[in-house]
């Protein structure tokens, strides 16, 4: 622009009267004027135009030739300048109106399946090292915009975990790698520089180092059938060995099993059908395996209330699943083992038959109960309650704080006792488990030994960070720089791809075609939803690419092209004909992508036989008194992997409710002991190994662990994740071959230091309100509504009519597990955005959909209850009346609409909500967004600018969607149509929606025939259009009435540090 | 034994041209250093203020404490502070004039000069404090193109709107009509032609014949009778906007009284404030504001004082008797005994105890008492719509969501910015316009009733 400005003032310049004019050249003339280069002329010839549009016609029409043509012609220009300046005022004056210039690109050739504004959903899978799903993805122009799971995928159904739906954001990551890269390293491998490299440089030299032989591949689990077929081929085609191990690994489980019944493997649990549940230390309801699919079952087995089943769970940490339970007993991991086997002790006493052999081993641990700090009579009925649902109920033990030095032994107890009890093939089946868990520690260490000693030549590594979170004692960055050539398959450039030599950047798991099988038998392909967004190539094409250029190698690994030929091969060559039963391969394909699954989970009930000499290798610790380590990972951040992802980042943990930290949980009476306040730093030792976490008091913990979450304080994570909380790995201990997680002696010391711990709930305590209603299956059996104290409320007024739709939600607290899967799903369908530990502090979150947590009872052994709260779209809505410019408003469908575009932002509306569900945009987080992340934004939902509230919409876009669609398919809407963002999530089934006038939908069963429900603050009358069910303790014990008919009061409160 | 006499309203037997002397004086004169000591501070915190302002408005009111759940904050707190000590002003002027109480003459003046001020330094609050301030407007009814698109009459906020501009406005003009006289005193005795023009202009062509001043004692009978309902009004408003919500601790019927109440007690305070400084400033003012001046308002301090203690033990009374847990929470465990517990206990201290010191003549007669007792009372009323708005919010109904305010350097520098704000207009007043109504204290002095002889 300037510059054009500038060749029109040169040209101005030369039409000056006062330069010298040019001597003309006149071969050709265009008039006899120009010809005879008259006066006249040359005036016309300084005159830009021979008429204006300006120009007075009446002064001097059709005299041009006069001078006073010349002159009205300046008038005439002096009138367009003013008209000019006039309108260009007149413009900037309405560019003062905030209208952001957004260049919108219609497709020039549509493509054939996009339709635009409209959504398109694709099947797909998601695999995060342990728990596998299966996928519905939304892709809005070619993007993808929310994932979801996918209702016919037998394992998760429409349920997903935070971490799924969230490494949609990682997708998006500013920070991930572009291009490959190689790091030039000084020769200590001190030092190092970081450049690009291009794909032909690096696949060159790649091929070289792979042909010098001794090339080992680490990777972490692979669940899928076609990317083990490249890995193994490329074993075959290099000699190559390939390693498995993940951080958070599971082959205690497998070795157990393995010791018990002979095969190692990870079983399939059954909670579901499980009537009894113990869990020692197993978070099968947050962090142990499949949470997710665990927690549908577990719900299932606990929808109806009168029927339902009873957990026991003995936790060493405070975890999501020790919340959950009907009956919680707090224990240390060394005691683990012994639970179990005086559980065994028990059984025995009451008649199971035990063999000699065993009962030799169960010898020193009769009365057990009493060392365990367990009442003997509440440790009987555990046991009773075992024997009475024998083959009916299910013991479990496993995570991280199980691995201790008894690990093993623990496994094989638990698998003992459930074999005892007839368990196993009920529910416990050798078959349906995922097959593809291979990862363990000894491989890794069989690994590190190889690399010491200097024959690695080569290790590729993919999609494992080893050098973030294998503990200094297993000494793997040492031998590291044993290795000549160190490859690393990522996406980013973190602790493990800065000190390998080559980084062949992988696409992010959204750009890759795959394949899985995440249960024995069910099988389904990863549809990519987008085209590679930068110079990046899969892991699996990289090693197909080597193998070609090296020659080497089975044939289909060296034929194809892409990946995407490779696997339709395999599944041609392989898979097919296994499944498809006499199908077109073409249809079979067509077909498994969009059904997106092929088999279902195994029913089978063949119990395998008990080896009962591993029972009686047993042998009983001496107890030990001193603290004792529990790591454990937490539900939402796993092993740190996606640390660069602020949406798992702010969501608070589920238990402690504290956001962006990990810390030392320590019990009330240690911090006492201690002299600890919450966010006093301590530091924390195990053998030579030194942490320094910030202290947090956690009620309910055992007075002897420690518990640290690991999968924090990474190093090379991102902008986002680098440097939030302490790498708790670090702890990790190396003994015997064996990775020890938990039970090792610890010192803690407080340091003096002091640092803030955020939580987003800083009042743990009910104060006696009638929040969250509990009550135990014999207040149940005795009433329905239990506990449920009504209000006789009325009203002057006739209040709202509605006609059409009324639409009202529903949240079962009984089914809900807290896990705060919901709370990803509405971010993402919502576009809510993540503000930061230091924001999160002053108050300024701002998720629409909140899990409240509070500790009932006894401060020491407090029990946890969970309470989903999003905007209860009153009827009476406070706010709707103090917006001075209506805002807020009421729908005539019952929806508590926010009118962004009106609100000026009094926030009255969120002083007067009695709920505090509304979020105010204090700054302009909109202009924050980073691109590419701004793709993750979902178009149907407005993005909103500062300075105006928001709040939970029911997603009424999703009403809209599910309306028109009922429209034009021209029939009535059903129930279950309209599904919100936090419902399709939620794996327990809590929370349901739909319309109030309909009679049969389930929230108008929920709000009219459901005893246990409730309205929030009733005597508010507010009329909230959220019913909360009551939950239901099946512990056996009766509540003690209050006078006023308040159950439950709270004893006392533990205050967090919220400012 | 001769009759009782009143003690005089004006010491010194002045004539009637010494006094026009002595209240024109610091208009037509070079300003004192103090003056400029005074006003230099004063813009400097004003032009401090301001960019403030402009900071926050452009950032975001996220720059402030305010949070979830505690959504309003300094500024509203302070709104309601500046709004309240403008009623002082008012009270004396208007409803004092109604009531022929003559000791208000010489403080009626500047008294309402400080209710225009105060109102107009509190009137920011409400534009500025919104997440979106150019938008504003849009709290005004008035026909658009929205639809029309109007506005919600239900909300309290929009009374507010109204009960704001309409006691600016008739305060105002009251203002400025009581000093039409004085005005054309300034053009008569005005030495140069600007000055001249100026204050010519701004008398209205006053010229003091009978006629001028028959319609003048009418007007200014008629915006006293008019004023007077406002300053019954515009605090109940505001206190509306409190005791219409739902919130335990604002939801409250006591609120219209005990607001009105707080609002002169602390108008007063800052009158006190205000005049002790005058009369450091301009000596010879002690002879028109005397001590006798000052121990009245102290008795209505002290009197005020005890309305508003009574109101605190009335809140606590009914948080009892209605057997409302959420309100008896916030008013027995979180608002006495909670974290904000201090500025509640700050709040008695200054608003109850610290004018008790008034029971005693010495006292109320003491200017250094009665200043530093004012200052208290500024502080103590602020800090009262601190613990309504803050100590409400904080705690309500879900403990989940209860958090504290996250006070900011920025709340820190809008409330000290906005004293920047009124002290320079008010120091701009004193040197622009007579302070004392001249017209007004001529009628009330002795002048030809009882000269000399004592």
């Amino acid at each position: 622009m300037q510059k054009y400005n500038e060749n029109q003032n040169d040209t101005a310049e030369q039409k000056n009267p006062n330069h010298p004019i040019i001597e003309r050249d006149r071969t050709y003339w265009r008039s006899f004027d120009d010809l005879n280069n008259t006066e006249e002329f040359q005036k016309s010839l300084q005159t830009e135009f021979m008429s204006s549009p300006l120009r007075e016609e009446s002064a001097s029409e059709g005299d041009f030739d006069n001078d006073n043509g010349s002159s009205t012609d300046k008038w005439a220009r002096r009138e367009f300048l003013k008209l000019m300046g006039a309108s260009i005022a007149l413009t900037t004056g309405a560019g003062c109106i905030r209208r952001p210039v957004q260049k919108i690109v219609p497709y020039t050739k549509q493509p054939e399946e996009v339709t635009l504004g409209v959504p398109n959903w694709y099947t797909s899978t998601y695999f995060d090292g342990t728990e596998g799903f299966g996928l519905l993805i939304k892709s809005r122009e070619g993007r993808p915009i929310h994932i979801q799971g996918n209702p016919s995928y037998p394992l998760n159904k429409s349920a997903v975990s935070s971490r799924a739906q969230a490494s949609l954001l990682s997708l998006y990551d500013p920070e991930r790698l572009k291009n490959p890269y190689r790091n030039l390293f000084n020769e200590k491998k001190t030092n190092k520089e970081t450049v690009q490299t291009s794909w032909e440089d690096l696949d060159k030299k790649v091929v070289v180092a792979l042909q010098k032989g001794s090339v080992h591949v680490l990777t972490g689990n692979i669940s899928s059938p076609a990317t083990n077929a490249v890995v193994s081929d490329f074993c075959k085609a290099f000699n190559a060995t390939h390693t498995v191990w993940e951080p958070l690994a599971t082959d205690d489980i497998s070795e157990g099993q393995k010791r018990s019944y002979g095969e190692a493997l990870v079983p399939q649990y059954r909670f579901d059908q499980a009537k009894t549940i113990v869990s020692i230390d197993a978070d099968f309801l947050g962090t142990w395996l499949t949470p997710v699919a665990f927690t549908r079952q577990f719900a299932a087995g606990r929808k109806n209330p009168a029927k339902m089943s009873r957990m026991y769970s003995f936790d060493s940490t405070y975890s999501l699943t020790g919340s959950n339970a009907d009956i919680r007993f707090r224990i240390k991991p060394s005691q683990q083992l012994d639970v179990v086997m005086g559980l065994i002790q028990e059984l025995s006493l009451m008649g199971k038959s035990v063999p000699e052999s065993v009962k030799e081993v169960l010898a020193p641990y009769k009365g057990i109960s009493e060392k365990l700090g367990i009442s003997a009579e509440a440790f009987k009925k555990v046991a009773s309650d075992l024997l009475k649902t024998a083959g009916e109920s299910l013991v479990v033990a496993g995570g991280l704080q199980t691995r201790t030095e008894d690990s093993l032994q623990l496994q094989v107890a638990v698998n003992y006792l459930n074999s005892m009890l007839g368990n196993e093939g009920q529910t416990i089946s050798a078959a349906g488990g995922n097959p593809n868990l291979r990862a363990g520690y000894g491989s890794l260490i069989e690994l590190i030994a190889k690399m010491q000693k200097g024959s690695v030549k080569t290790l590729i590594i993919y999609r494992s960070n080893p050098l973030y979170a294998v503990a200094t004692d297993f000494g793997f960055a040492k031998a590291l720089k044993n290795v000549e050539t160190v490859i690393y398959v990522g996406d980013k450039m973190d602790e493990t791809a800065s000190f390998a030599h080559w980084v062949a950047v992988d696409n992010h798991a959204l750009e890759t075609w795959n394949d899985s099988e995440f249960s024995k038998g069910v099988y389904a392909l990863h549809q990519p939803l987008i085209r590679s967004m930068y110079d990046t190539r899969s892991f699996q094409l990289s090693l197909m690419t080597w193998a070609y250029l090296a020659n080497q190698g089975p044939k289909r690994l060296t034929t194809y092209e892409t990946f995407y030929d490779y696997l339709r091969a395999f599944w041609k060559e392989e898979m097919a004909p296994k499944l498809a039963r006499g199908q077109d391969f073409e249809d079979f394909w067509n077909d498994l992508l969009q059904k997106g699954v092929h088999g279902d989970v195994s029913t089978s009930v063949a119990a395998r036989s008990f080896k009962t000499e591993a029972m009686s290798a047993i042998r009983k610790k001496t107890a030990t008194t001193g603290y004792e380590l529990a790591l454990y990972s937490k539900v939402q951040i796993g092993d740190g992997t996606l640390a660069n992802n602020g949406w798992l980042q702010e969501i608070p943990d589920p238990v402690t409710k504290i956001v962006w930290d990990n810390y030392a949980s320590v019990s009330i009476k240690t911090a006492e002991a201690l002299k600890l306040k919450e966010g006093d730093i301590v530091e924390v030792s195990v053998g030579t190994q030194k942490l320094e976490v910030p202290a947090h008091i956690q009620p309910g913990l055992h007075d002897e662990v420690v518990a640290i979450a690991v999968g924090y304080g990474r190093t090379h994570a991102g902008k986002v994740g680098n440097g939030v909380g302490k790498n708790a790995f670090a702890l990790v201990m190396n003994k015997n071959s064996e990775a020890l997680f938990a039970g090792l002696p610890v010192q803690i010391k407080k340091t003096g230091a002091r640092y803030t711990l955020v939580t987003t709930q800083g009042h743990d305590s009910m104060e006696g309100r009638q929040l969250v209603v509990q009550a135990t299956n014999k207040d149940y059996q005795a009433s329905q509504g239990a506990n449920i104290k009504r209000h006789h409320t009325w009203s002057i007024w006739s209040g709202h009519q509605y006609n059409g739709h009324k639409w009202g939600m529903a949240i079962d607290l009984n089914s809900c597990t807290g896990c705060s899967a919901c709370m990803t799903a509405c971010q993402s369908e919502n576009n809510i955005h993540v503000v930061g530990k230091k924001y999160v502090m002053q108050g300024r979150e701002m998720n629409w959909i909140r899990i409240d947590r509070y500790y009932v009872g006894a401060v020491e052994n407090a029990e946890t209850v969970f309470q989903p709260i999003m905007c209860q779209h009153c009827d009476n809505a406070p706010c709707e009346t103090v917006c001075p410019v209506a805002a807020t408003v009421h729908s005539s469908e019952g929806l508590n609409e926010m009118v962004y575009n009106r609100c000026v932002g009094t926030r009255y509306c969120a002083n007067n909500c009695p709920y505090k569900v509304r979020r105010f945009n204090w700054f302009n987080y909109a202009k924050l967004i980073e691109k590419p992340m701004h793709m993750a934004l979902n178009p149907e939902v407005t993005v909103r600018p500062r300075g105006v509230m928001e709040k939970c919409t029911f997603c009424v876009q999703r009403i809209k969607d599910g309306k028109n669609k009922a429209k034009t398919e021209n029939r009535p809407l059903k129930d279950g149509d309209i599904k919100t963002a936090c419902e399709t999530a939620c794996p327990a089934e809590a929370i349901s929606f739909g319309d109030l006038n309909d009679e049969n939908s389930r929230v108008a069963k929920a709000f009219k025939a459901e005893e246990r429900s409730y309205a929030l603050l009733e005597e508010w009358y507010a009329k909230p259009s959220v019913r909360y069910m009551s939950k239901i303790r099946n512990n056996d014990k009766i509540t003690e009435k209050k006078a006023d008919g308040h159950a439950f009061q709270s004893q006392s409160a533990v205050e967090g540090s919220q400012v | 034994m001769s009759e009782m006499k009143r003690t005089p309203l004006v010491l010194g037997n002045k004539t009637l041209k010494e006094i026009t002397d002595d209240i024109c004086a610091p208009v037509e004169t070079i300003p004192s250093k103090e003056w400029v000591a005074l006003f230099l501070g004063a813009k400097t915190l004003f032009i401090f203020y301001i960019l403030t302002i402009a900071v926050v408005v452009s950032t975001g009111m996220g720059l402030l404490g305010v949070n979830s759940p505690v959504a309003w904050g300094t500024m509203i707190i302070t709104f309601v502070f500046w709004v309240g000590i403008g009623h002082a002003g008012t009270l004396i002027s208007a409803i004092l004039f109604l009531f022929r109480q003559k000791w208000r003459t010489s403080v009626a003046r500047t008294a309402e000069a400080m209710t225009v001020f105060a109102v107009m330094t509190a009137g920011i609050f409400p534009l500025i404090h919104t997440g979106r301030p150019w938008l504003d407007f849009w709290l005004f009814p008035y026909p658009n193109q929205r639809g029309p698109l109007w506005v919600n009459f239900r909300s309290p906020l929009l009374w507010d709107v109204f009960a704001i501009s309409t006691y600016a406005t008739v305060s105002s003009v009251f203002w400025f009509i009581g000093m039409i006289p004085d005005l054309a005193t300034l053009k008569d005795r005005a030495k140069n032609k600007i000055r001249y023009t100026i204050y010519g202009v701004l008398s209205m062509g006053w010229k003091g014949t009978a006629k001028n001043w028959s319609h003048y004692e009418m007007l200014y009978l008629i915006l006293a009778g008019l004023s007077t309902p406002l300053v019954l009004s515009v605090h109940t408003i505001v206190s509306f906007d409190f005791a219409v919500s739902n919130l335990p601790g604002w939801h409250t019927t006591i609120f219209p009284p005990y607001f009105v109440a707080g609002a002169i007690f602390s108008g007063f305070a800052m009158v006190i404030t205000l005049m002790s400084l005058v009369r450091i400033g301009f000596p010879k003012f002690k002879d028109y504001i005397t001590i006798d001046h000052m121990e009245v308002m102290n008795k209505i301090i002290m009197m005020t004082g005890l309305m508003v203690g009574y109101a605190y033990g009335t809140e606590f009374l009914v948080a009892w008797y209605s057997g409302n847990d959420y309100e008896r929470y916030v008013f027995f465990v979180s608002r006495a005994f909670g974290p904000y517990a201090w500025s509640y206990w700050t709040m008695i201290f200054c608003n109850v105890v610290a004018p008790q010191i008034f029971w005693f003549r010495k006292f109320r007669r003491s200017i250094p008492v009665m200043f530093v007792v004012s200052i208290f009372v500024n502080i103590g009323m602020w800090f009262e719509r601190f613990v309504i708005t803050v100590t409400s919010l904080h705690r309500d109904f879900l403990p989940s969501s209860w958090g504290q305010y996250a006070w900011s350097m920025y709340d820190t520098a809008i409330l000290v910015g906005s004293f920047g704000m009124f002290f320079t207009i008010f120091l701009l007043y004193l040197r622009v316009f007579p302070a004392i109504s001249i017209a007004e204290i001529k009628p009330v002095m002795n002048v030809g009733k009882d000269e000399g002889g004592h």
